[in-house]
């Protein structure tokens, strides 16, 4: 089962960071994959089991679950529910936790996932570049993260 | 209960910091604060159970039991058994955490005591500042921040 890992520092403190990630319907506001997002059955993106109905800029559609939420420990689970990308058993998790020296914040993205066979290495390289990285890249120049 | 948290970044490898913070008896190796380090009983260090007597720059002795070690989540437990400061309970934890895309590592040291509540403010920042962030400091040092 390929396990993806992507994490980083980010130059500001952690509850301006858990502000944008806690959004689970916030990915259409920076992440440049999504183009538009929608919390089906009209859910507080914040209820634990809504589901995220993404269209991602090449038009695809994708649903997500929400899994577990916790302000306290800066932390959300998720998985996939619908996918054109042959991505199955999919959950991810994203933790925040503070950098006290520097007044910074530790950002890790993960997930598992299971493929069909021989496909393993070309799907962890798309979750862990496109959406991922790309993702984290995204957030770091967001206007009020900066300064 | 008193909680201390203490987290930063030591630009090198998780793997390159985890072998040098792994060694229960390494302390005087890469903290400034400490002179000498033993393992009681001659038991290896990794032994999880096992003792380290040791002397701080000041004279101070202080006794730590390893209550847990994982190569594989790169994290360290051991509780205070004997030692001069007004505390009791005292459990603390050593983390790493690789930071992958500078190849870099996040670092945490988390205590949890109990002492009285007027002792608290200064024990939390001694343990926090002299102890832990001076640790962190030093691996900085080493590694080259």
């Amino acid at each position: 089962m390929p396990r993806v890992v992507r994490s980083t520092i980010i130059d500001a403190p952690v509850e301006r960071l858990w502000a944008v990630l806690r959004d689970f319907n916030g990915h259409e506001s920076w992440h440049p994959i999504v183009a538009k997002s929608t919390i089906e059955r009209g859910y507080p993106s914040d209820k634990i089991g809504c589901v995220r109905r993404f269209t991602m800029q090449d038009g695809a559609e994708l649903r997500e679950q929400l899994l577990a939420l916790s302000d306290l420990d800066m932390t959300f689970s998720y998985c996939l529910l619908e996918t054109p990308i042959p991505l199955f058993n999919y959950v991810a998790h994203v933790r925040l936790l503070p950098v006290t020296d520097g007044n910074r914040s530790f950002w890790q993205w993960e997930g598992r996932f299971t493929t069909p066979a021989g496909r393993e290495t070309e799907l962890a390289d798309l979750v862990a570049n496109d959406v991922y990285s790309n993702g984290i890249a995204a957030v770091r120049q967001l206007p009020e993260l900066a300064g | 209960m008193a909680r201390v948290y203490v987290s930063s970044v030591i630009n090198a490898p998780a793997a390159k910091v985890w072998a040098r913070v792994r060694d229960f008896n390494g302390l005087p190796n890469w903290h400034p604060g400490i002179a000498e380090s033993r393992i009681e009983n001659g038991e290896p260090a990794d032994k999880v159970g096992c003792v380290r007597a040791f002397a701080l720059r000041n004279g101070d002795r202080l006794r730590e039991k390893l209550l847990g070690l994982s190569d594989f989540d790169m994290l360290c437990t051991y509780s205070i058994l004997d030692s001069p400061m007004p505390l009791t309970n005292y459990v603390a934890s050593l983390r790493l955490t690789p930071v992958t895309d500078q190849d870099h590592t996040f670092i945490e040291w988390s205590a949890d005591f109990d002492c009285a509540p007027e002792l608290e403010a200064e024990l939390v920042s001694g343990v926090g500042g002299n102890v832990f962030q001076t640790g962190f400091d030093a691996l900085n040092r080493a590694f080259g921040a």
